[in-house]
């Protein structure tokens, strides 16, 4: 009966299949013209705008396969059919899979292919893909179309969901603002896809329930009051609190003990930080906040990370107790991140910068005070080098992924453009290297805090697309390279990745302290 | 066939059925009518399990109407005057698509049927007119020789000729099917219906079989000696009391020819004649109609 019912599925919907799914396909082989540095505009503006497209596409074909036979309501014809519901419920949610997901899945295997990765690489990340596009958008369509009548409830339904999602969202935004970033603080973060990962489970749940309830009891207003239930739980997983998630991320983490090693250690004699310039503190501080609010630069020693190895910090929960006694401050610093490339390279300080509101720095500046910082950590440690020629260069790095050098416009730097199947790479340096002389240049970082097993985006596709900057003369002349364009011939780009090794925590407690000493100088 | 005890419908605080009590006996052809918002298609949903009772119970084919399973479901055949099919495919394709759910499926009937109806079996139903629809729900509800069949409102808006075209094949494959059929429209049920049920805003006010029905109804006219009045105290069977002249008239709804001479003499004084008629079953509604918006049903 399934087939049965998915063959006249397939005559009422085929034109909108084939629609979408061209969608999909135009907009996988815009992306695939488009290459590693996509330089094409044309091709460039389609590709922003046609993955957007084909994915509300596929949203508005979900909610047509179950509105051709809508739950909700007393005049279609199939209610007084023998059709079993069950049957009915295993076509669509197949009907759904095979239309709706299937283009997906072959447009981003085209593309994985297209772009010179293996065939099982590529099926394998564009299931992935199509897998996180079923939780994070088709289910919860699917479930609000089973409880919706036509396209335009379920259109306005989703709109009203949508809102309450930006409003909630925008809510939250606001109140970690107001407690200095201290509630949650999940979302955006390297340990946001725990959250998303359960805000996905509940949607799977939800849409269970949902299409029980509906297709085989037909209550509407009680399936409405699930979704309404559920939603409102998922509208709360951004409030997780920190360190539960962090908990669960060390849990999850490889295994070993690498962090043990690790001290952070508040170090005085390292004196105040040295802003660059007067006029980057005042831009940081437009970029930060508040131009009330006020810097706090701590001196910070680590020690431990281990040769060849990088630390994040992840989070930094700052709280300021008076030694008196009395009310306390609680807050959080800014993330950094600390680099020991090669072996016995000197430990570099590091400056925990703390942005305080302006009313506490005033109150708290001259008083002495306890200051106690809990840290949430990453250690990586470097998996793999490459390198590839700085002029023309054009490499496929396992580890790393594909990528393409040219010099840019200007002539004062080298772009590389790189693609990577799936996630790719969290973390790396990439630095100019004359081959001949063995000169460096200061490495660019790109890493990022994000530890999600898989690629949590919905848009734009399978690949990741990422790339850097490698600057070799300063057009205003003040700054000198040791790699600079003269060397390009003989320069090589080196690629160093890094990968966690071991999440972990770490407390600093400060007893004596007053902020005013500490401000930049 | 049918068994309905004390069913009750709410929507919101609106009460659509308020305690129906009926059967509908196997082999009959049983009439529901009643003006609009009576109650009569909330009835027949509620016996297909398109909507839940709020209270009391529906027995169809033996089984609990919230119950109904494709097993039953596949004996019962459902014609309504708002049924929605797929528009997009042609009435062949879905004859097509519903053949496999029913095991008794006759193709030669459907055929048969289709021929007689002379239905544009490639035509898109999102094509056909309402009449042409009409028909096609009927050739979709009884190639299969159901037990039951159910026609809500099945005359609303066709035109005689389809009308005709649609009652003859009705009849034609009938045979000892029970038939429920709905509807406002007296004329369309005379002659067909067997069994009679009247509904009016949500209440049963009788059941009955037709022929009881139409034996217990006439309109009785009473020529006085002097100038006609209506009696004070006129008993509550006699509807649509007036009178013109010396002439008084009103429908006896509990009609019996032996005792109707003492019956009229014991309240009205100085009768010089009486006549009586049977009445056409669209009369017999209007007055029950009228009498039930009175409040005197």
């Amino acid at each position: 009966m399934v087939w049965h019912i998915f063959k006249k599925d397939w005559k009422l919907a085929w034109g909108f299949v084939v629609a979408v799914a061209s969608l999909h396909w135009i907009a996988a082989f815009v992306k695939f013209r488009l290459g590693v540095s996509g330089e094409n505009e044309a091709l460039t503006m389609l590709s922003q705008v046609l993955p957007g497209l084909s994915i509300f596409g596929s949203m508005f074909l979900t909610s047509a396969i179950v509105h051709l036979d809508a739950i909700p309501g007393v005049k279609q014809d199939w209610l007084a059919r023998p059709i079993p519901r069950g049957s009915l419920l295993r076509e669509k949610v197949l009907f759904v899979m095979a239309t709706v997901c299937g283009p997906i899945l072959v447009a981003n295997l085209f593309l994985g292919v297209a772009n010179g990765f293996g065939f099982r690489s590529a099926f394998f990340q564009a299931t992935i893909f199509a897998a996180y596009l079923f939780f994070f958008a088709i289910l919860p369509i699917f479930a609000l179309a089973a409880v919706t009548r036509n396209m335009t409830e379920a259109f306005v339904m989703g709109c009203g969901c949508a809102f309450l999602i930006g409003a909630s969202l925008t809510m939250y935004e606001f109140a970690n603002g107001s407690s200095h970033g201290t509630i949650g603080g999940v979302v955006w973060s390297g340990v946001g896809w725990i959250g998303e990962a359960v805000r996905l489970g509940l949607a799977a749940i939800a849409t269970a329930l949902i299409a029980g309830v509906q297709y085989f009891r037909r209550k509407t207003i009680l399936a409405r009051a699930v979704l309404v239930g559920f939603g409102l739980l998922m509208l709360v997983s951004p409030i997780f609190p920190w360190n539960a998630v962090f908990a669960v991320q060390r849990r999850l983490s490889a295994a070993g003990n690498s962090g043990a090693h690790v001290q952070v250690a508040f170090e005085p004699k390292l004196g105040r930080y040295k802003s660059s310039s007067a006029v980057a503190l005042a831009e940081d501080r437009r970029r930060g906040g508040s131009e009330n609010d006020a810097d706090v630069f701590l001196p910070l020693q680590v020690a431990g990370v281990g040769d060849d190895a990088m630390l994040i910090a992840d989070r930094a929960e700052v709280q300021l107790a008076r030694s008196e006694g009395g009310p306390e401050y609680h807050g959080t610093g800014e993330t950094f991140e600390l680099r020991r490339e090669g072996t016995g390279t000197p430990a570099s300080p590091v400056y925990q910068k703390i942005v305080v509101p302006g009313s506490v720095y005033r109150d708290w500046k001259d008083r002495t005070a306890q200051m106690q910082i809990k840290y949430s950590l990453t250690r990586f440690v470097l998996k793999n080098s490459y390198a590839m020629p700085a002029l023309g260069g054009n490499e496929r790095m396992p580890g790393w992924g594909w990528c393409e050098t040219e010099v840019n416009e200007a002539g004062t730097a080298l772009e590389l453009h790189c693609l990577q199947q799936g996630k790719g790479p969290i973390c790396g340096t990439v630095f100019l290297e004359n081959t001949v002389t063995g000169e460096r240049n200061p490495p660019r970082s790109m890493c990022r805090s994000d530890y999600a097993p898989y690629l949590d985006r919905p848009l734009p596709d399978s690949l990741e697309r990422f790339g850097t900057m490698l600057p070799f003369r300063d057009p205003t002349g003040l700054a000198k390279f040791p790699v600079d364009g003269a060397q390009l011939a003989h320069a090589r780009v080196v690629i160093r990745v890094y990968e966690p090794e071991q999440h972990f925590t770490q407390s600093l407690t400060i007893p004596l302290i007053k902020l005013r000493d500490w401000d930049a100088e | 066939m049918i068994r309905i005890t004390d069913l009750h419908k709410k929507f919101g605080r609106f009460e659509a059925l308020r305690g129906l009590n009926f059967e509908v006996p196997v082999g009959s052809a049983f009439a529901l009518i009643g003006a609009n918002g009576a109650g009569k298609t909330t009835t027949i949903k509620v016996l297909m399990n398109i909507l839940e009772p709020s209270r009391g119970n529906v027995e169809v084919l033996g089984v609990d109407s919230r119950k109904l399973a494709p097993r039953e479901l596949a004996q019962i055949g459902y014609v309504s005057e708002n049924q929605e099919m797929p528009s997009r495919l042609t009435v062949a394709e879905y004859i097509a698509y519903l053949r496999p759910f029913y095991a008794t499926w006759d193709r030669e009937l459907e055929q048969t049927i289709s021929k007689q109806l002379r239905l544009p079996l490639d035509r898109r139903i999102g094509d056909l007119s309402h009449g042409m629809r009409m028909k096609m729900a009927l050739l979709c509800a009884l190639p299969y020789r159901p037990k039951l069949l159910v026609l809500d409102e099945p005359f609303s808006g066709l035109d005689p000729l389809v009308r005709d075209e649609f009652m003859e094949e009705l009849l034609n494959q009938a045979g000892e099917m029970t038939v429920l059929l709905s509807s406002h429209e007296l004329g369309e049920i005379d002659g067909v219906a067997t069994h009679v049920a009247f509904l009016d805003e949500g209440r049963l006010l009788f059941q009955e079989s037709m022929g009881e029905l139409m034996g217990r109804f006439r309109e009785v006219h009473v020529t006085l000696e002097q100038a006609a009045m209506a009696p004070r105290e006129a008993p509550k069977e006699w509807l649509q009391m007036r009178a013109m002249g010396n002439v008084l008239t009103f429908v006896d709804t509990q009609f019996d020819e032996r005792s109707v001479g003492e019956r009229v003499r014991s309240r009205i004084a100085g009768v010089k004649e009486m006549v009586w008629q049977p009445m056409a079953l669209r009369n017999v509604f209007t007055t029950l109609a009228r009498a039930a918006r009175d409040g005197q049903a």
